[in-house]
C-alpha cells in the first residue's frame, strides 16, 4: 500500500458508508421538498470566470476561491458559492420574462479558507432554491417557509430561522453618512456583536446622537418578535420604518402558517455576502457551531450582469446539517423491504432469477456468494452496514433460509 | 435543560472570572479545589459546565460550539482572529499591545522600511504593520521572553503586551506606540446565543450589572 497516495488535500475528503448513504437520503428528502414546491433543477458549471464573484459583486474575498487559468490567460474559479452563478444564468436565457422563475439546484461548492487548520472542509454540498421576479411578501415568506421545510424533512425537531432586514442597516448608515472603509469595519463590528467595539468607533466619528444610539443598540436588537417593536421605535426614517413593518407583515404570514414557532429576529445579523438588499436569514441547531443554512433577497445583483430582477433564495449546506444530524443523534432512512441473498456454489441461478424479480418489482436486492468462513453474524453486520433489512440464505438445493 | 458549558483562560484571569461569577450566584465549588485533576467542573443546579483551556484555544473550543462561552483576553481573540461574538468586556486584567524596542528603534517606524519584527502575536504584528502602518516587515514569531530579541539583535522591534513597562525599562527597551487596550472579554458561539438566548443573555446581563454597580 502506498501510503503517502492514501490521503486527500487538507480541506477535502472521501465520504463513504453509512455517512454516505445517509447524505443521499439527505439530499432526496431536500430536494423533494423544492420540487413539491414547483422549483425546477438548474446546473451550473463547477467553474465560472472570476468576475462573476468578484468584489463588486458581493462575494467571498478574492484570496478565498480557488482559481486557476484557462488556455487565453482568462482567470476562472472554482465557485465558492451559487447566487451569483444563477443570477447570470437568469439574466442570460430568462431576460424576457416577466413572470416569477422558479429554480433549484445542487452542487459543490469550494472555499479555499486559509485561517484555519484541518477539520474545516474547503468543498461542501450545498442545496438551494432562487426565486427570480418577484419582489412581494409572498415571496419572502415562500422561500422562508420552503427553508423551514426543508429543516424538518432533514430530521431536525430543534432547530431556528432567524431572520433580519439589511434594509434596515442600510438606511441608517445612509442617515449617518457613512461608507467605505469605516462603513466595513462597522458592519464587521455588529456582525459580532461587539457593543463596545462599536462604541468606540462611533465615539471617533462626528454623528447625530439619534443615529448613535441605534447603531449602539444594533448588536442587541435580536431575539423573538417582540425585538421588532423596539426597533420600530428606534427608526429614523422612511427606509427604516418599511423595513420593519415588513419583518412584521412577514412574521404574521409565518405565523397564520403555522412556521411562527422557528422564527426568531435579528436586525444585526450582517450578511458578508454584500449582495443581500433585503430580508436576509441563517438556520441554526444544536451541534453545529455556525448556521447550516443561509440566504436572503438580492434585488440589485442580477442587475450586473444586465438587468435588474428581484430574486431571493436560500443555500443549504448539507456537510453542516450532516453533521448535527449526526451529533444529535438523529439517523436517516428510508423505509420499504430490501434484500441480501447469500447464495452457495451451486444455486447462483436461483438467486440471480429471485434478484431479478425483486428488482424488477423495485426492491433494493444485494447478492454476494456464501464464504464458509463466515457464520449468520457476519452476514446481518454486512446486510445491516449496506443498509439492508432481510438476509436469505439459498443453498445448492435452492431452499431459502432466512436468517433473523 | 442542556448544559451551557464555560471555557475559561487558565491563570489569573480564570480566578478574577470565578469570583465575578460566584458574586451573581453562580459558583462552581469543585473548582476550588486547587489540588484536583479534574478537567470539567459542573453545577447540576444551574446546568453549567466549567472547564479550563489553553488561553489561546478557548476562541477555538467557543467557535465550534465545544463551549458556548469563553472568558479570554482581548489579545488572544485578536491573535486567533475566529468567527465569535464578544459581547462584553470584563474590564480586568487591563494592559496593551504595544511595539516596543529600544529608543533608537523609533526611527525604524517612520520610513516604511524592512524591519524584523518579534512577537508570539503574529497575527496582530502582521495586521498592524501590513494594514495600518502600510510598513512591510518580516515577522518572526517566538514563544516567550520576546525582550530579548532586540536586546539580541535578532529583531529591531518586538510587539508584546505591556503592563507595567517595567522588564521592558530593565532591559532598556521602551513603548514606542500603542496598538490596542487589552482587557478580559467575554465571547460567545454564534449558534448558541441564538439557540440559548435567555440563559447566556441572562448570565452576561449579571456580570455586567455587578460590575457596573461596584463601580
Amino acid at each position: 500500500m502506498k501510503k503517502d497516495l492514501l490521503h486527500t488535500p487538507e480541506g477535502f475528503r472521501d465520504i463513504y458508508n453509512g455517512e454516505c448513504y445517509q447524505k443521499k437520503i439527505l439530499e432526496k428528502n431536500l430536494h423533494k421538498v423544492c420540487h413539491s414546491y414547483g422549483y425546477n433543477d438548474i446546473e451550473t458549471p463547477t467553474m465560472e470566470f472570476f468576475d462573476v464573484f468578484n468584489k463588486e459583486r458581493g462575494s467571498i474575498p478574492s484570496n478565498e476561491m480557488f482559481k486557476l487559468f484557462d488556455k487565453y490567460g482568462n482567470t476562472l474559479v472554482l465557485r465558492p458559492d451559487f447566487t451569483p452563478s444563477i443570477s447570470r444564468v437568469a439574466a442570460k436565457y430568462f431576460e424576457d420574462s416577466v413572470l416569477p422563475i422558479k429554480l433549484c439546484y445542487q452542487g459543490n461548492t469550494f472555499i479555499n479558507d486559509n485561517k484555519y487548520y484541518q477539520g474545516r472542509l474547503k468543498e461542501n454540498t450545498v442545496i438551494g432554491a432562487e426565486l427570480i421576479n418577484e419582489t412581494s411578501l409572498e415571496a419572502d415568506f415562500e422561500i422562508i417557509a420552503m427553508l423551514i421545510d426543508c429543516m424538518k424533512a432533514s430530521g431536525l425537531k430543534e432547530f431556528q430561522v432567524e431572520v433580519g432586514n439589511v434594509a434596515y442597516y442600510n438606511g441608517l448608515l445612509h442617515e449617518a453618512n457613512i461608507s467605505g472603509e469605516m462603513a466595513e469595519e462597522l458592519t464587521n463590528l455588529i456582525r459580532e456583536k461587539n457593543y463596545f467595539g462599536v462604541e468606540e468607533l462611533l465615539n471617533s466619528l462626528n454623528i447625530n446622537p439619534d443615529i448613535k444610539k441605534t447603531l449602539l443598540e444594533l448588536p442587541q436588537l435580536f431575539g423573538s418578535v417582540e425585538i421588532l417593536d423596539r426597533a420600530k421605535q428606534l427608526t429614523i426614517n422612511e427606509e427604516m420604518t418599511d423595513a420593519i413593518t415588513h419583518l412584521q407583515n412577514l412574521y404574521k404570514l409565518l405565523t397564520d402558517n403555522g412556521y411562527d414557532e422557528y422564527i426568531s429576529f435579528d436586525l444585526g445579523s450582517l450578511s458578508v455576502h454584500s449582495y443581500y438588499t433585503g430580508i436576509i436569514f441563517s438556520a441554526y441547531t444544536f451541534g453545529m457551531g455556525r448556521a447550516v443554512a443561509t440566504g436572503g433577497r438580492y434585488d440589485k445583483l442580477m442587475g450586473q450582469f444586465g438587468q435588474d430582477k428581484a430574486s431571493i433564495g436560500f443555500s443549504i449546506i448539507i456537510d453542516a446539517v450532516m453533521a448535527a444530524i449526526e451529533r444529535q443523534g438523529i439517523r436517516l432512512e428510508t423505509h420499504g423491504e430490501s434484500y441480501l441473498l447469500v447464495y452457495s456454489k451451486n444455486s447462483y441461478k436461483t438467486a440471480l432469477k429471485k434478484a431479478t424479480k425483486l428488482r424488477n418489482e423495485g426492491i433494493k436486492t444485494c447478492i454476494i456468494k456464501n464464504n464458509l468462513s463466515k457464520n449468520d453474524a457476519d452476514y446481518l453486520e454486512y446486510a445491516k452496514n449496506a443498509y439492508l433489512n432481510k438476509v436469505i440464505f439459498i443453498d445448492d438445493n435452492g431452499n431459502e433460509r432466512e436468517c433473523l | 435543560m442542556r448544559y451551557i458549558t464555560i471555557a475559561l483562560a487558565k491563570g489569573r484571569l480564570a480566578k478574577k472570572a470565578l469570583e465575578i461569577f460566584e458574586q451573581v450566584g453562580v459558583s462552581c465549588e469543585e473548582m476550588k479545589d486547587e489540588k484536583t485533576r479534574k478537567l470539567i467542573f459542573t453545577n447540576e443546579e444551574l446546568k453549567l459546565k466549567f472547564f479550563l483551556a489553553k488561553p489561546s484555544d478557548v476562541p477555538t473550543y467557543v467557535e465550534y460550539g465545544a463551549a458556548d462561552i469563553g472568558i479570554v483576553g482581548k489579545d488572544t481573540i485578536l491573535e486567533e482572529q475566529r468567527n465569535l461574538y464578544e459581547v462584553y468586556d470584563l474590564n480586568i486584567g487591563k494592559c496593551r499591545m504595544c511595539v516596543c524596542g529600544p529608543a533608537s528603534a523609533k526611527d525604524k517606524l517612520m520610513h516604511h522600511e524592512l524591519i524584523r519584527v518579534a512577537s508570539k502575536y503574529p497575527n496582530i504584528a502582521k495586521d498592524y504593520f501590513y494594514n495600518k502602518k502600510h510598513q512591510t516587515v518580516e515577522i518572526i514569531k517566538l514563544n516567550g521572553s520576546v525582550e530579548l530579541a532586540p536586546i539580541v539583535g535578532l529583531a529591531e522591534v518586538i510587539v508584546d503586551i505591556v503592563e507595567t513597562g517595567a522588564t521592558l525599562k530593565e532591559n532598556g527597551l521602551e513603548v514606542l506606540e500603542e496598538i490596542a487596550p487589552l482587557s478580559a472579554r467575554i465571547v460567545v458561539n454564534q449558534v448558541s446565543m441564538k439557540m440559548e438566548n435567555k440563559r447566556i443573555t441572562k448570565l452576561i446581563n449579571d456580570v455586567k450589572n455587578y460590575l457596573e454597580s461596584n463601580d
